[in-house]
């Protein structure tokens, strides 16, 4: 049994505004170059890594995210069980991709912490702390970006309209989240 | 500040970029063979002008990939922007 502490104890909700650690989430970095990586990548997960720049690609279970030209993060869509930190995906893609030295696989579960952002105020609360400009972002599907924001690294995804996927490293998640719910407490 | 198109990304602002210097230096293919100050001159010497300069960026905060700029320095007027490896646009 693994012994999680999360950095992230509550949930807030303001007006307009809903925030949630989501855990615990299967995340992986994948990188590769070659043709062969992805259509390996592809035929393992069932899923097609996104090739254009600030996109991503859903499965049911799956979601790939772009992040540069040879790098992208897939994490699960829904939690897994509290205690395991074997992932069959990740087996799966070590043997198909790491054996055959095609690219590199890293477990980044603990590395990211996935904060959900649900209302019509997400973006008034980025704008307050982020040099990104999130007026194509929010009309686009399926967009990503990474950027910063309150001077910290993030991910952020477009989830749907409304619906915001938000990574932070674990490390600035405690206290990105409280400048969050500061910044939000005066929206 | 300014925004910088990123070959990768498109267009952010400068805040998510840093700077790594001058761009285009080739190592020299015999480092043993060089005198010191030929060898202090490829390490450390820089072009500083006033005017347009080739520059080496990396989007840190983005894709983390590095990609040349020629920019003129009195006015931050970015000229081009192209790929590692390629040949500069322009003259």
């Amino acid at each position: 049994m693994l012994n999680y502490s999360n950095p992230i104890t509550e949930e807030k909700s303001y007006s307009g505004l809903q925030m949630r650690e989501v855990k615990p989430i299967m995340k992986l970095i994948l990188r590769g170059k070659k043709r062969e990586f992805l259509s390996a990548v592809g035929k393992s997960l069932n899923l097609i890594l996104p090739a254009e720049a600030n996109t991503f690609t859903k499965s049911d279970k799956l979601t790939a995210l772009w992040l540069s030209p040879d790098e992208w993060m897939i994490f699960s869509n829904e939690v897994s069980h509290i205690g395991n930190n074997d992932y069959q995906i990740e087996n799966l893609l070590n043997k198909s991709i790491c054996k055959t030295n095609l690219g590199a696989v890293t477990d980044v579960t603990d590395q990211f912490v996935l904060i959900n952002l649900k209302g019509d105020k997400i973006y008034n609360l980025f704008e307050t702390g982020s040099p990104f400009n999130f007026n194509d972002f929010r009309k686009k599907k399926a967009s990503v970006t990474q950027t910063i924001l309150a001077k910290i690294d993030v991910i952020i995804q477009n989830e749907s309209q409304n619906d915001v996927n938000l990574f932070v490293r674990r490390s600035f998640s405690q206290h990105l989240f409280s400048w969050m719910n500061d910044s939000a407490s005066r929206l | 500040m300014f925004v910088i198109n990123c070959p990768y990304c498109g267009e952010r602002e400068q805040s998510e970029f840093k700077a790594g210097g001058e761009a285009h230096i080739v190592r020299p293919k015999q480092p043993t063979e060089l005198s010191d100050d030929q060898w202090a001159e490829y390490l450390f010497m820089r072009k500083n002008i006033k005017g347009i300069q080739f520059e080496r960026w990396v989007h840190t905060h983005g894709c983390r990939k590095w990609f040349n700029m020629v920019r003129d320095t009195s006015n931050d007027e970015i000229k081009a922007i192209y790929k590692m490896g390629e040949k500069p646009p322009v003259k």
